[in-house]
């Protein structure tokens, strides 16, 4: 696939994950299970720019795996202190 | 479209891709980057730690932000980090008039951001909303606020490199610059994509 094109396909998909992050706040959607999807649609954002906008999957693999724990980690860690707020 | 454009076209090298191993564009940025990160993920996890003892508090006034607002501005910022994507791989191709033309959609869509950040500021400061009105919106003020100074100092740096690639100073064997700024540029994206449903939409 050209680079364009695959770019253009990653474009469309983080447009698409958007509109679903969007969609559950419209809808109100609250709880552990709607704020785990939330968590998990950034994370999935967050890979698809640093890998392929930012160009890091062309890297060394440390630098990967660093944006991946960073994402990882501050993610794990939002999603501790809202269980703790829902307890 | 004449048949003279159309066999460039068919030949036009694919854009070549950075050294294995290498980040794109100057390190000093990745350093400036990784440290920006940083700093504001400890801030999106002191946010979510102080919600845990105002969970009440912080759901009511999260409710008075605009989400729709919210959601344009980050399909601003991802479509403006795709400019920036086809901007590198533009100068990659040695087109220069092209890597300046996808420039100026990201910082036109940058200056949509602002706008709309603008407009969502004054409405809370017209309704007597400051950082001492309450915690919540001191995190929302301070997050944003700081993120929209970030999207203001990108928006300076891709007009700089606009301006470079417009008088032919990157050519498809020396673009560090532009993808030193086009980083950066991203970085912004990278970090309003945690705090859109963070501070917006997760209660």
């Amino acid at each position: 696939m050209k680079t364009d094109t695959f770019s253009t396909f990653i474009w469309l998909a983080l447009v698409g994950l958007t509109i679903t992050t969007w969609r559950i706040g419209e809808t109100g959607l609250a709880g552990k299970g709607a704020m785990l999807a939330l968590l998990v649609i950034a994370l999935i954002k967050g890979q698809m720019v640093a890998n392929y906008f930012m160009g890091v999957r062309h890297a060394y693999w440390g630098w990967r795996a660093l944006v991946l724990v960073y994402f990882i980690l501050v993610g794990g860690l939002i999603a501790a202190a809202y269980l703790m707020g829902v307890q | 479209m004449n048949l003279c454009t159309l066999a460039i076209q068919q030949f036009e090298p694919e854009p070549a891709q950075p050294a294995d191993g290498a980040l794109p564009g100057d390190l000093a940025i990745w350093i400036f980057i990784l440290a920006e990160m940083l700093a504001f993920g400890v801030l999106f996890v002191v946010y979510a730690f102080t919600r845990v003892h105002n969970v009440e508090l912080f759901n009511e006034s999260q409710l008075t932000l605009s989400r729709t607002s919210g959601a344009i501005n980050t399909l601003a910022l991802i479509t403006s980090s795709y400019c920036v994507v086809r901007a590198v791989s533009a100068i990659r191709r040695g087109a220069s008039q092209g890597c300046a033309n996808w420039l100026i959609g990201a910082l036109l869509l940058g200056g949509v951001f602002v706008a709309i950040k603008m407009m969502e500021f004054h409405a809370k400061f017209a309704a007597g909303i400051t950082l001492s009105t309450n915690t919540f919106y001191m995190f929302y003020l301070a997050l944003t606020f700081f993120h929209f100074m970030h999207v203001l100092m990108g928006m300076v740096i891709l007009a700089c490199v606009i301006l470079k690639a417009r008088r032919g100073g990157y050519s498809r064997h020396d673009y560090v610059g532009v993808e030193t700024g086009a980083s950066f540029w991203h970085m912004v994206d990278l970090l309003w994509i945690i705090l859109f449903p963070l501070v917006y939409i997760i209660h």
